[in-house]
């Protein structure tokens, strides 16, 4: 038997699927003899980014750096290798007091990979993104050297990482910051919006709150255009807890995740279930604010509870839209966005609405910047293209961006904002895309 | 606890599903022929579970100092040393490449075993998790040096648990398949009988709090291997297995 390292690959939206070289190994020395004997590599964490931004003629999977290396429990900073999940830092933190400064909806991504795409959560107009929080990581360069980077110690290529997906080199391991909690809990409020004007306003009225992310129905149109769920949190304390959880305030909730067992049958997810879904979720609150405590679980990873819910969409999967559009327009821009969405009758089964603080000059490869954000999830279909095109067209009016690590299809004007990353060695089928055309 | 070859992935999960399970070990004692690599691993204990450990060198290949393993004492072992070196078609008639799968599987590793038998006899206490391997069940003709060296140690192992019953010392013997590790990394296995590294503690654990005797990974692996062990000889030989 020959080793043979090809393999069907996809990221989490199963579109592209590509067959390519996957190797993964726990040695620097065959690391970097893998670097040196390779071309056109790039590194992939848990797949978990939803387009073709991990893929490449040669995948570095980090899935062996799957080690912690330190952790002081006195000033809360931690450090270890890029391929160990957030989900394994949140199991050794959590009942040690502390918390991620910043996490994305889904736990499942390497710690590499909120490096290499600076991710933001609920709370980027307060805390901003993951590479605030970032003291230094260990980069293996084109020339197979490893660099300590930090923002003192080799900043070029510390600055041209955050958020560099991984074009800049092998993220090998990291050190970063994280936050004080008393509880595993959120208090949270959840409010009611009618229309777009309205959840705009809530946002502003929010602006203190730590944390807000907003669930919008977009197959909405005419006055209920942007009829949406505001969501805002706040780190419990011990004593807003109920009596019967505050005996164990660090509480990691165990529940057994069900599994999305096969691809659903493409009809499945059509735009009837999706109205329903959206029909539902929003008439499932009755009153117009309700305040409770929830579990970190609940309000920062929702859908985390179901593995593998991207095959709800199907063999053929599914795009993640995100866009930012600036404030000053963002506004207009984005009830155009969802007017567009509305009449293309393309719904989106889960649209998530956020506004972002100002971005952090340093990071100039991150994504966000102050403005309006808006993902949405659509299945692959003979119209999706047309709509990215209409959307994509939007976007570019207004002076808007489209995430790196959820693009599949869009516009290269509109994705092609890094800055200081090319060589020729780690290169990604999406940056290939973006600069051939 | 006690863990030879602890650069091993599925050792590796096997401490770790042992530590998250609530299991505590005063410390482990991590044996290894790669200190670099193995010093990761008792950080990663270190960080993720408080769980102090101590890295102790074992080369198989050359000769062991005993004296220097007098303070060793515990009373579960796990062993997942093993080096499946070249197969038969590039490696039969390299007589290096069989010396060294006969001493990693079998010759050398016996005695290192029977040191730490011995402790846990006098002590009238502890399991030993061994793994052998489905390719003892029976030789093949694609890689029967290892196989027979397997089978060897899992002979030696069925010996042990008889010799050892009324001693109160239980020898577990594992039969792993497939398994997705470095080991066979690029090789394509089908994924229905292929265990993850995960998969595997998972499976291994269940057997030792049931107290089994020998257990395959994979249950499906004990089905494989009795028609395997089953053809008769006549038809076996003409095999291409």
């Amino acid at each position: 038997m020959k080793p043979n390292f090809k393999r069907e690959v996809s990221n989490w939206g199963n579109f592209p699927v590509v067959e390519k070289e996957i190797r993964s190994e726990d040695s620097l020395a065959k690391i970097q003899e893998f670097v040196r004997t390779n071309h056109e590599i790039i590194a992939r964490g848990n797949g978990r980014c939803y387009g073709d931004a991990s893929l490449a003629e040669n995948i570095f999977s980090t899935k062996r750096l799957n080690k912690f290396i330190s952790f002081d429990r006195l000033n809360g900073i931690i450090e270890c290798e890029s391929g160990v999940l957030l989900s394994d830092v949140l199991e050794v933190i959590i009942p040690q007091g502390y918390f991620l400064f910043v996490t994305p909806g889904t736990k499942f991504i390497t710690v590499g990979g909120a490096i290499a795409s600076d991710v933001h959560g609920k709370n980027h107009h307060m805390e901003g993104c993951f590479s605030e929080y970032v003291l230094e990581f260990s980069l293996l360069n084109e020339n197979s050297e490893v660099l300590i980077c930090s923002p003192t110690q080799n900043s070029e290529k510390f600055w041209a990482t955050i958020g560099g997906m991984g074009l800049s080199g092998i993220i090998l391991s990291a050190k970063f910051k994280l936050k004080n909690i008393e509880t595993s809990y959120i208090r949270q409020e959840s409010i009611k919006a009618e229309n777009l004007d309205e959840i705009f306003q809530l946002f502003d009225e929010s602006e203190t709150w730590t944390y807000n992310v907003a669930w919008i129905d977009c197959l909405q149109k005419g006055e209920n255009l942007g009829r949406s769920i505001l969501m805002r949190g706040e780190h419990a304390f011990k004593h807003q807890l109920p009596k019967n959880l505050q005996n164990n305030p660090l509480n990691m909730e165990k529940k057994i995740s069900p599994t999305v067992p096969f691809y659903f049958p493409g009809f499945v997810l059509n735009n009837l279930a999706v109205k329903l879904f959206n029909f539902f979720y929003f008439k499932k609150q009755t009153k117009k604010v309700v305040k409770n405590i929830v579990h970190y679980e609940t309000f920062f990873y929702p859908l985390d509870i179901v593995n593998h819910w991207n095959r709800i969409y199907g063999k053929k999967g599914f795009i993640q839209y995100q866009m930012v559009l600036p404030k000053s327009n963002g506004k207009e821009g984005m009830k155009k966005i969802l007017e567009t969405i509305a009449e293309s009758g393309n719904g989106s089964f889960l649209a998530v609405l956020k506004l972002f603080g100002k971005h952090n000059e340093a990071a100039y490869n991150s994504f966000p910047f102050e403005g309006y954000t808006l993902a949405l999830d659509f299945k692959i279909n003979s119209k999706l293209k047309k709509l990215v095109e209409s959307l994509d067209q939007i976007v570019e009016q207004y002076g808007g961006r489209i995430y790196l690590t959820k693009d599949s299809m869009s516009k290269p004007s509109l994705v092609n904002y890094l800055k200081n990353v090319n060589n020729s060695k780690f290169v990604s089928l999406q940056s290939k895309r973006i600069h051939n055309g | 606890m006690i863990v030879l070859g602890s650069n091993s992935e599925v050792a590796q999960a096997f401490v770790e599903k042992l530590l998250k399970s609530g299991e505590k070990h005063s410390k482990i004692f991590l044996f290894t022929s790669n200190r670099e690599t193995t010093e990761k691993f008792a950080k990663h204990l270190e960080v993720k579970y408080v769980q102090q450990s101590e890295i102790i060198d074992l080369d198989l290949l050359i000769s062991i100092d005993y004296s220097s393993l007098e303070h060793i004492n515990s009373n579960l072992l796990f062993c997942a040393t093993g080096f499946l070196g070249m197969g038969t078609e590039e490696g039969l008639y390299d007589n290096r490449n069989t010396q060294n799968i006969i001493d990693v599987n079998y010759a050398k590793l016996v005695p290192v075993l029977n040191y730490f038998a011995d402790k846990m006899e006098r002590k009238r206490t502890g399991t030993m998790i061994v793994l052998s391997s489905v390719a003892g069940d029976r030789g093949r003709q694609s890689n029967f040096i290892y196989g027979s060296a397997k089978a060897g140690l899992t002979a030696y192992l069925s010996g042990l648990r008889n010799y050892l019953f009324d001693k109160k010392v239980h020898v577990l013997t594992i039969k792993p398949g497939f398994m997705a590790t470095k080991m066979t990394e690029g090789f394509p296995l089908n994924p229905k009988l292929t265990a993850t590294p995960k998969q595997a503690a998972d499976g291994i654990y269940q057997a030792y709090k049931n107290k089994r005797n020998t257990a395959y990974v994979l249950p499906i692996w004990g089905f494989i291997m009795l028609i395997i062990r089953n053809i008769p000889e006549f038809i076996f030989k003409k095999l291409k297995l």
